[in-house]
């Protein structure tokens, strides 16, 4: 109870689109299906990652680099899934315009 | 959070507008980081005392300043403003539209310091340039919560997501109180104890409602159901209802949450299906309004109570009245 790992992981925007409102919906309906906290963060900005708005304001295009972060029982498992979730580039195209 | 900071290029542009500036180091980059949001006039600097120099803080060259260069030996004048632009500060200010001596400007390229020109007095370049200082460089961070204006209090929801923040701010907008910021606050601190909250650029008053999606609040409810920013005063902390939970019952007891260093209020009102928070968020703001015009409804309700439980009956009894 009282041991809750916090876990890090960095990624980088895969897809060509970036963060909008369809791939942040996928990242918020993924992270809720863990008991952990998620926080997303971004150049000192710092989302809770089961929220769509936060997730949105972080307006993260191709390219840019966020850290998610995990505190709690599943927080491995968590990060694991959402960070290849984001460098799969949430299943959209990735190659340059 | 990281410490805010503010280049020099930022004040030219946000400032540069509404104040009139004329930048006469076009050629040097504004990439300097004004770290203070103080300013100050180098006088000692400029009698060639910089032991206790201001480092990061804009310089400002009043009339005082270049009357005092002016009277000095061409050769002296050179070597003060040499020690002076070997300080490390983000950018020069010359007020009043005085005449900026070719010597002043060579030695400001030299250390790649940029010079600004302005036509104000001193006294009204400080006045104006100074509340933007504070509110660029003031502490500042962002919350998981929603900020909504209720009877003019700013209350700061807060709760696990989808403990439902957002359906509750919406049913205020709905009842005719006013949106700041859903999901997402930026903080920022004024003075010693003040937060102001608002709302992420981006955001604009849109929130997520789960099932429906995102919602423009504006666009459905008019500009009357938004607010830009909002001191926050009260934190409401939803929780989900537990049998052990140790919620107030007297609201003798105030509990506190600490943002910035700043001390909230606290509410903590516990969630079960069918529970009105709409309400009991109103009558969270009128309390903290009664609270301050001096009246604590909790105390006054328990010294009446201590009064009637003195043994007065027994004063009474025989009648000494």
């Amino acid at each position: 109870m009282n041991e809750t790992p916090v876990q890090e992981r960095r990624v980088r925007i895969a897809n060509r689109m970036g963060m909008h409102a369809r791939p942040a919906a996928a990242f918020v309906k993924l992270a809720g299906r863990f008991k952990s906290e998620i926080v997303l963060a971004r150049d000192g900005l710092e989302v809770n990652g089961k929220s769509i708005m936060g997730v949105l304001m972080l307006a993260a295009e191709q390219g840019a680099e966020l850290t998610i972060r995990g505190e709690g029982p599943d927080s491995e498992e968590a990060l694991e899934a959402l960070g290849d979730l984001v460098e799969d580039g949430f299943g959209e195209a990735g190659e340059e315009p | 959070m990281p410490t805010p900071t503010l280049s020099v290029d930022r004040i030219a542009r946000v400032k540069g507008r509404s104040l009139p500036m004329e930048l006469l180091t076009p050629e040097l980059s504004l990439e300097r980081e004004c770290l203070d949001p103080d300013m100050s006039s180098p006088g000692l600097a400029l009698a060639g005392f910089v032991d206790r120099f201001p480092t990061g803080r804009m310089q400002v060259l009043g009339q005082t300043e270049m009357t005092f260069l002016e009277g000095l030996d061409p050769e002296v004048a050179r070597d003060r403003l040499r020690i002076l632009f070997s300080q490390d500060f983000p950018a020069a200010f010359v007020t009043k539209g005085q005449e900026v001596p070719e010597a002043l400007l060579e030695e400001a390229r030299a250390r790649g310091i940029p010079v600004f020109v302005t036509p104000l007095s001193t006294k009204d370049f400080y006045r104006r340039m100074k509340p933007f200082l504070e509110v660029e460089l003031a502490p500042n961070t962002s919350v998981h919560g929603s900020l909504a204006d209720v009877y003019g209090v700013g209350l700061l929801f807060m709760g696990k997501s989808g403990i439902g923040k957002s359906e509750c701010v919406l049913d205020l907008v709905e009842r005719g109180h006013r949106l700041v910021a859903d999901d997402l606050v930026m903080v920022s601190q004024r003075g010693n104890d003040v937060l102001i909250g608002t709302g992420h650029r981006l955001q604009k008053h849109h929130m997520e409602i789960r099932g429906v999606g995102i919602i423009d609040v504006p666009a459905l409810f008019g500009v009357r159901a938004i607010r830009q920013q909002k001191r926050i005063e009260v934190v409401v902390q939803l929780d989900e209802w537990s049998e052990d939970g140790s919620y107030t019952r007297t609201g003798l007891d105030a509990d506190t949450m600490e943002i910035l260093g700043v001390e909230l209020p606290r509410v903590t009102i516990p969630l079960n299906p069918g529970k009105n928070i709409t309400v009991i968020s109103e009558v969270v703001a009128m309390n903290h309004l009664l609270k301050y015009s001096g009246v604590d409804s909790a105390a006054a309700f328990d010294r009446k109570l201590k009064g009637a439980m003195l043994p007065v009956g027994e004063y009474l009894e025989e009648d000494y009245e």
